[in-house]
């Protein structure tokens, strides 16, 4: 297919081994790239219920046909494993550079199976050499320190994949760090890379040109585009200015602001830790990820440390949601967590946990109270290490609350942490974490998108009629932006409509819209088929009581739950599922998926 | 197997909303015109005859999505098209109405080029496509989701317009957005004078 190398890097860590080898066009037509292919890999290859900290589990990386073209905000790229966290399928995306470089060095992805004898990084040299190198004086390192040693050697033109102690010590919520600042955040990815003794990952060089079919029809439509984001206010300014963190305000005002792991939905002292505060006092320096125009990301300075972010879940994470609002030790945390190579969102709803669970006399830490912003960078540490408490809650809130027979108090789907919109706030939203297939996840079916900020249009956000159906569409919409792979928050100017038609003059196929949703559904119910495989089902399509049971006391939010028993009925009918949840055989048919 | 589906009071309240929109300002006659949404994985659409302006909450009719159900006998005549529209396109809301000035330049263009700062920033352009027979659900159901796959609306040449959105909303600002772009063309074109500055000559739409 044009667009793509139309060959994966295969990496074989037990025997040293790099294969090219070929993606068969079929694949490439059904799947595309990024998530898509990695879902196709992943459901082929990786045995059933297998361990996924076992050397045989595999990490995908792949990135799509926009990858390095000059489509806008081209520079994300995905990467699919099974996940320690969840034990389903997990698929992630993140920015920067790296998947432009992967690229150009001639792979749409890498697949890395097995393990090393002792700690080494893989090095990828566009056209020149592919190697692992000894790297047992970096592990315990933090990330910071790694990616510095590692230009030392490989110099400083080199974009890097690695992970911080906490991916050492395999907790189940460590992340992959790329570049040191940005993550393959959630779903304790970065264990997974430990349990492979692989410290790191660096690309660098390469020349490869991307064949396009037509480059001159891209221009023009990337001409069109570019002109729609500078003319809409999200694009063109409230997320250059503010970043992520510009959500504080506008989720707190409508009481869906999670305060003290979900037990409250507003609290007046968020606005300490908002876009606005933090553009004023902690901003350094804009900056973006390769081919955007938007420019979301900041390098900021709190006190006397220097480090990228907060974004807006990490700022909720590791503030409001532990009683914390003091905006320097919420952004310090927030630095020690890409340090150590932590989810934030993971990491801070597990400490609210241990919190609540402390509460609730169940947990002996006094120290382990909301609003203690004096324990939040130590413990941080202790998590990454495995220290005291800091081991507990390094298994995140499921594993946590249920060593207390109390696993109400975790605020997860399919063991993936919440993140920050409470889901009582918005229900079609609330149903997509119920039903996102890497777990408790905003990003898999954005319905916050209609729902709160009225993109195309407003829909009522207590309301039910409809949402299954959205929900439906935006999950589609998702997996297949993140297999073409292009960011999210284009799609606050574009859609699936520029997409199409960037696809036909890059591959020359005469993509539409529908064509590419088919695509998207298509993963969407692989992925389903392979949790089911792995023995996840209905059971887990589920909210914490808390959200069914217990109506918002306060707020613009107040006296609502959600209503999820009903919703999941329309939405398994409207995705032609049985139910219990399964893909009918008749769309498994169709969308030519084996049946398990 | 979903056995259940109830029209929501607030989903009555949004097609209320849309159909008075639609009959107030022209785009249809009072009882020309028919929307819809999916919900449920079924349709859900205007009564045939009933008063777009004046809906009724027994106005509204759940159709089957796949296939043609009892609710035909009374559903709109054009159920047939926004079936086709749902089953072909991403389409979420549908939207059919005799918007005016679109209509009058789909008798003298083969497409009308969005020459005002809104439309040509939003829409680029409005296509147009001609039917054998234009009104009636047959010959529309067939060439409309075509155009609807990469496009938000369609004139249908002596017609009227089709329009997808995400909401009824979404939809009704797909009509609306139309007709302005169709209205200021056409004033543009009563005058005979040539333009002082045309944004379709910056731009070339028909790539898109």
């Amino acid at each position: 297919m044009k667009g793509l190398n139309n060959k994966i890097l295969e990496v074989d860590l037990n025997h040293d081994k790099f294969n090219e080898v070929p993606v068969p066009e079929e694949i490439l037509l059904d799947y595309i790239g990024g998530r898509g292919l990695g879902v196709k890999l992943l459901s082929d290859k990786l045995p059933v219920n297998l361990n996924p900290l076992d050397p045989k589990n595999l990490l995908i990386f792949a990135t799509g046909p926009f990858g390095g073209t000059i489509v806008p905000t081209n520079g994300r790229f995905s990467l699919v494993t099974k996940s320690p966290l969840t034990n389903g399928i997990f698929y992630s995306n993140s920015g920067g550079s790296f998947g432009v470089v992967m690229k150009r060095c001639g792979y749409d992805g890498i697949l890395i199976q097995g393990a090393l004898k002792e700690p080494g990084y893989l090095l990828i040299e566009g056209g020149k050499d592919i190697a692992i190198k000894e790297a047992s004086r970096l592990w315990g390192c933090d990330t910071e320190k790694t990616l510095e040693e590692i230009k030392k050697i490989e110099g400083n033109r080199i974009n890097s994949l690695m992970i911080g102690p906490a991916g050492e010590n395999l907790i189940k919520i460590a992340a992959i760090m790329n570049d040191a600042a940005r993550a393959f955040g959630r779903g304790g990815v970065g264990a997974v890379m430990g349990s492979k003794n692989l410290k790191a990952i660096v690309v660098k060089g390469g020349d490869t040109k991307i064949d396009i079919d037509n480059r001159d029809l891209l221009k023009k439509y990337v001409k069109v585009a570019q002109d729609k984001i500078k003319v809409v206010p999200i694009t063109r300014s409230s997320l250059p200015k503010f970043g992520t963190s510009a959500l504080v305000n506008v989720i707190n005002i409508l009481g869906m602001f999670p305060i003290n792991n979900f037990q409250r939905g507003f609290d007046e002292r968020a606005t300490q830790v908002s876009g606005e505060e933090i553009n004023e006092k902690l901003t350094q320096e804009h900056e973006g990820c390769y081919a955007c125009p938007i420019r979301c990301g900041r390098l900021t300075k709190a006190g006397d440390m220097k480090g990228k972010g907060p974004e807006f879940e990490s700022v909720w994470a590791l503030g409001p949601n532990l009683g914390i609002y003091d905006l320097i030790t919420v952004t310090q945390a927030n630095y020690l967590c890409n340090k150590y190579g932590i989810d934030t969102i993971s990491c801070g709803g597990s400490i609210a946990c241990a919190m609540e669970l402390q509460e609730r006399r169940l947990l002996k830490d006094s120290s382990l109270q909301f609003g203690n912003s004096s324990i939040l960078k130590e413990l941080v540490k202790k998590i990454a290490l495995k220290e005291d408490i800091g081991a507990q809650i390094s298994e995140g809130s499921r594993l946590l609350s249920k060593s207390y027979n109390s696993e109400e108090v975790a605020m997860q789907v399919k063991g993936l942490e919440l993140p920050a919109y409470d889901p009582r706030g918005a229900i079609g939203h609330a149903l997509g974490y119920a039903t996102s297939n890497r777990g408790g996840c905003h990003l898999t079916g954005y319905m916050a998108a209609l729902e709160i900020f009225a993109a195309p249009k407003k829909i009522d956000r207590f309301t039910m009629a409809g949402k299954p159906d959205l929900l439906v569409l935006k999950q589609n919409q998702k997996a297949i932006e993140d297999s073409l792979v292009i960011c999210a928050f284009a799609g606050w100017a574009l859609g699936l409509d520029y997409y199409a038609r960037f696809m036909k003059a890059i591959t020359g196929i005469d993509y539409d819209v529908v064509k590419l949703l088919e695509i998207g559904e298509r993963i969407y119910n692989l992925e389903r088929i392979f949790n089911i495989r792995e023995g996840l089902s209905k059971k887990d399509d589920i909210l914490p009581p808390r959200f069914i049971s217990e109506p918002l006391k306060e707020g613009v939010s107040k006296g609502h739950i959600v209503p999820l028993e009903k919703m999941l009925e329309q939405y398994y009918y409207v995705r032609g599922w049985d139910n219990n949840g399964f893909p009918e055989p008749e769309l498994l048919e169709k969308l030519g998926i084996k049946h398990i | 197997m979903m056995k259940f589906m109830i029209v929501e009071e607030s989903i009555y309240n949004i097609f209320k909303k849309v159909g008075k929109h639609l009959v107030r300002h022209g785009y249809n006659t009072s009882h020309s015109g028919n929307i819809s949404i999916r919900s449920g994985g079924k349709i859900i659409i205007k009564r045939r005859a009933a008063m777009l302006g004046d809906l009724q909450l027994e106005d509204l009719v759940v159709s089957n999505l796949k296939e043609e159900d009892s609710s035909s006998l009374i559903a709109s005549t054009e159920l047939g098209v926004h079936r086709a529209i749902y089953l072909e396109t991403d389409a979420m809301a549908v939207i059919h109405a005799h918007n005016p000035y679109c209509v009058a330049l789909s008798l003298i263009e083969d497409e009308i080029t969005c020459i005002d700062a809104e439309g040509f920033a939003l829409y680029k352009k409005i296509p147009i496509i001609d039917v054998e027979i234009p009104a009636g659900a047959y010959y529309t159901s067939i060439e409309v989701p075509k155009m609807l796959k990469n496009y938000p609306f369609v004139v249908v040449r002596g017609h009227g317009i089709f329009a997808k959105g995400m909401t009824l909303e979404d939809a009704l600002q797909y009509v609306t957005g139309a007709e302005q772009s169709a209205y200021i063309r056409y004033l543009t074109l009563m005058t005979g004078k040539p333009l002082k500055r045309d944004f379709s000559k910056e731009k070339d739409f028909s790539i898109w």
